[in-house]
């Protein structure tokens, strides 16, 4: 049995079946209680899988777009009060009710977007705590308009109504509703969107050299996210048949947080696994004590807490994963790539400057990082900077990826001024670049890593990608956080080739690497500029492998270049053998 | 002028409250980078008790004994709380599980309270008389909660700056690998941070019981506050927090005096998205540096 399980393609077909699996239940939660004849139970479970197709969205918004959001219970709410509003107190109807409650949705979702783009995290959470405390109070306070505690009741002709065999309408609607919002939850992680959307959520600074605008992503995530729970707020009326301000209380955003943390963050499945626990465990187990549910409900979910701290789902796929980890992981290796007779990717050789910076000067508060640095990159050349531990060489790379803007001083790429480019639009002009941490994501399988460095240039062949197919499967089924330090630098320098950026930044690519693989990774900078036309510039503690690669050799010493030229040179300034005493043994 | 006294009195006592969640945050945050969202909840104990303790006509003797037994009280029931919330936290604080864990105690706390009051509004009586302030009559509890939060300031910033334990609470704010490799045992002083904000939401709720709302409901609404207090001044700064606490307390109080209770709340929120869109950083806090 163990083994059958394990067999299951973990990382790849997971999502997709954990979708599945979830659509089964939730048709099986449905349609048994309909057949069995119990409208106590049917009713139910309406109500559980409206707020699982809202968790679901909320799943995404939460692990894949990294966005704490308290407040989806309001954005369930104004959809559901507003049909009540338009379309019996106004007399509307309830299709023109429901046109408004999904646009009233989409803008208060899409409210809660705008301090994302400025604030994250918990402080972004108790902005929309707020508004989920706030909102049951102003449909209070505006009682003109919403007939305040007394409510709103709705009838839809037509949605309810049983048909022979017991279904009706609204069971099918929602159906439909729940499967399709995990079935999109899954197609939406295969997309490059989707993949590009979780890069953001897990280190913005290398989303961003890699072309990404997070804050446009927030906004996806926020609209998709109100989308999927406004039309959930409209079914919720015809369910229910009645709308009052006490539905909605801050209680409700906290139940679908809750769902999809204790269900286990991030996983296909987990929202409606945390759903149904913390739905039907009080409700169903203390039917007859109701003033104990709010209680139960509150230890049902500590406890899950405490003991499955990934969350019900996370925790058993957890534990599948670590089982299959026994096996092989698989081998990054360049051989593929340099062994492929790559052909006709060499653009023509011209002796222009690929990267200009002029006067460039950066401080930290009192101390100067960078004091008004020169520095000239020719294309398609290897330009090596050097110099000792906080000589200001990082900060360098910052700046001409965008990262840290400088005090003064430009920054021209392919003669395109570009010192006040944001990251992602450096990225654009073609700038890649590697960290000394690489920037690694675990929760993608290793394919799924360098794919995401193709998707940083969709309109170009990826070339990459095809040059390295015969790996696809086995690199699709592991994650890559048991790979070595070493490796997880090569896949990083692999994804920045993939993202076809003429120009790339490699921030210490070397350090960790054995004599061996450092002897590979010189090859690799020699095939990129001769075979691939890459112009590179690399900031590196090896001064060996600088040496031997190089074209050209800045040294950078507190923040200023103090010799520049090719090795051979340099190798001989005496101010330059004065910082360097005793390594240079080229 | 009558109006304004009336606002500015009531904001002025409500915001000492709204200071105290805001410093009792700030001390469990500054240790852990942990924002504890049952404080508010905590903070109606701390009113529970009072209700519970304090009989029908109660006398000054007795409120000084039971004070400080409320804050210790609580303090047990926050060290508590913050042992379990600790517990799942493995390493990093860039985990989910303290929002559930800090917010599944508060809805364990509000169901508590929802079984013991049913939906009735029970009131504590005050051994204090009120006074008169320019012909306007001010509960004597308003004063206290103002006194108690000034209190407070003075004892954590003495205790932050003069007291080893203190000290070493502050180095856990500033570098917590650092202050782990100095040999600070951590998650004490962690779970000893909690044991004080206990104390200052204890001492809160006990001094504010006969002006506060006893309510399941009305625990949030004070995290709420209390975190745009802190907020506004900054977080982790305590004086931010007094200053913020008394801010949002007089322009809250000036919109429910205008527009109706109801919308008090919606004023915090709106000043709450003003300072973060404009100042994340708030008056007294340090902008974050980014790292790369």
């Amino acid at each position: 049995m163990a083994r059958a399980l394990a067999r299951i393609n973990l990382l790849r077909g997971a999502d997709g079946a954990q979708a599945l699996i979830g659509i089964v239940l939730v048709i099986a939660s449905i349609v048994i209680p309909i057949l069995a004849g119990s409208a106590y139970w049917t009713h139910n479970f309406l109500i559980v899988s409206l707020f699982v197709s809202v968790a679901v969205v909320q799943n995404l918004l939460l692990s894949d777009a990294g966005q704490v959001s308290f407040g989806q219970g309001a954005v369930f709410g104004i959809a559901a009060y507003t049909v009540g509003m338009v379309g019996t107190l106004w007399s509307q109807g309830f299709v023109i009710g429901a046109l408004c409650g999904m646009a009233a949705a989409i803008l208060l979702g899409l409210l809660f977007a705008l301090p994302a783009l400025r604030v994250q995290g918990y402080y972004l959470g108790f902005v929309t705590l707020s508004a989920a405390v706030v909102f049951p109070q102003m449909l209070v306070a505006l009682n003109d308009y919403t007939n305040g505690i007394n409510g709103i009741p709705v009838t839809v002709p037509g949605l309810s109504e049983q048909g022979q065999t017991g279904f009706t309408l609204i069971a099918l609607l929602v159906i439909v509703l729940t499967s399709a919002a995990l079935l999109f939850h899954a197609a939406f992680r295969a997309t490059r969107a989707g993949r590009r959307m979780r890069v953001a959520a897990a280190s913005p600074e290398a989303a961003m050299t890699l072309g990404i605008d997070p804050g446009r992503l927030r906004f996806l995530a926020f609209s998709i996210a109100a989308i999927g729970t406004g039309i959930a707020g409209l079914l919720y009326v015809p369910v229910l048949g009645f709308v009052s301000p006490y539905a909605f209380r801050v209680d409700l955003s906290i139940f679908f947080f809750f769902s999809v943390v204790i269900g286990g963050n991030g996983q296909l499945l987990g929202p409606l696994i945390g759903a149904w626990i913390l739905y039907l465990v009080p409700n169903a187990l203390l039917a007859g004590w109701s003033d104990y549910r709010l209680v139960g409900y509150g230890i049902v979910a500590l406890l899950i807490m405490l003991v499955f701290p990934d969350g019900v789902v996370g925790s058993m796929m957890d534990r599948l994963r670590r089982f299959r980890a026994r096996e092989s992981v698989p081998l990054i290796a360049m051989d593929h790539l340099l062994n492929d007779p790559v052909t006709d990717l060499s653009p023509p050789a011209s002796a222009t400057s690929a990267i200009v910076v002029t006067g460039a000067r950066k401080s930290f508060g009192q101390l100067a990082a960078l004091g008004g640095v020169d520095l000239s990159v020719t294309a398609g050349h290897i330009h090596g900077l050097v110099g000792p531990n906080g000589s200001g060489k990082t900060t360098l790379l910052n700046a001409i990826s965008g990262l840290a803007p400088l005090d003064s001083g430009v920054i021209r790429i392919d003669g395109t001024d570009a010192t006040r480019f944001a990251a992602h639009r450096l990225a654009a002009l073609g700038v890649g670049r590697t960290f000394q941490t690489p920037r690694i994501f675990d929760s993608m399988s290793i394919w799924e890593n360098l794919m995401i460095g193709a998707d940083a240039a969709p309109t170009h062949d990826p070339w990459l990608l095809r040059t390295l197919a015969r790996d696809e499967e086995s690199w699709s089924e592991s994650r890559p956080d048991l790979l070595p330090h070493a490796q997880r630098r090569v896949l990083e320098i692999m994804r920045v080739i993939a993202s076809d950026a003429p120009i790339l930044l490699l921030d210490e690519p070397a350090a960790g690497l054995s004599p061996e693989e450092r002897r590979d990774f010189a090859r690799l900078m020699r095939f990129l500029r001769d075979r691939l036309g890459r112009t590179i510039l690399i900031v590196e503690h090896d001064l060996d492998l600088v040496w031997r690669v190089a074209d050209r050799i800045s040294v950078l010493d507190a923040g200023l270049i103090v010799a520049e030229g090719p090795p051979d040179e340099i190798h001989d300034n005496p101010r330059v053998r004065a910082l360097f005493t005793g390594t240079i043994n080229a | 002028m009558q109006d304004l006294l009336i606002i500015a009195v009531h904001g002025i006592g409500a915001g000492a409250i709204f200071a105290l969640v805001g410093m009792s945050f700030n001390v469990v945050f500054n240790a852990s980078g942990i924002l504890n969202f049952a404080q508010g909840n905590l903070l109606v104990l701390g009113g529970l008790f009072a209700l519970l303790t304090l009989p029908g006509e109660p006398s000054v003797t007795g409120w000084l004994v039971l004070l400080p037994i409320a804050a210790i009280v609580l303090a047990a029931l926050v060290a508590i709380q913050g042992g379990i919330t600790l517990l799942p936290l493995r390493s990093s604080v860039e985990q989910h599980s303290w929002l559930i864990t800090t917010l599944a105690a508060s809805v364990i706390i509000s169901g508590v309270l929802m079984i013991y009051q049913g939906s009735a509004q029970p009131t504590v009586h005050s051994p204090f008389a009120g006074f008169r302030l320019m012909g306007m009559r001010v509960p004597a509890s308003y004063a206290l909660a103002t006194l108690l939060a000034i209190l407070w300031y003075v004892a954590l910033y003495l205790f932050h700056t003069r007291m080893l334990t203190g000290l070493a609470m502050s180095a856990i704010s500033q570098d917590l690998d650092a202050a782990r490799a100095a040999g600070l045992r951590v998650r004490r002083l962690q779970i000893l941070s909690f044991a004080i904000s206990g104390l200052i939401v204890g001492s809160a709720g006990f001094v504010a019981a006969p002006v506060m709302a006893i309510a399941s409901d009305s625990g949030i609404s004070y995290v709420m506050n209390g975190f745009v207090a802190a907020v506004i001044g900054g977080i982790g700064s305590n004086l931010g927090a007094l200053i913020g606490g008394f801010l949002v307390g007089v322009i809250t109080s000036y919109a429910a005096f205008n527009y109706g209770g109801e919308f008090q709340d919606a004023v915090a929120l709106a000043l709450l998205v003003g300072v973060l869109m404009l100042r994340p950083q708030g008056l007294l806090g340090r902008p974050a540096a980014r790292r790369v």
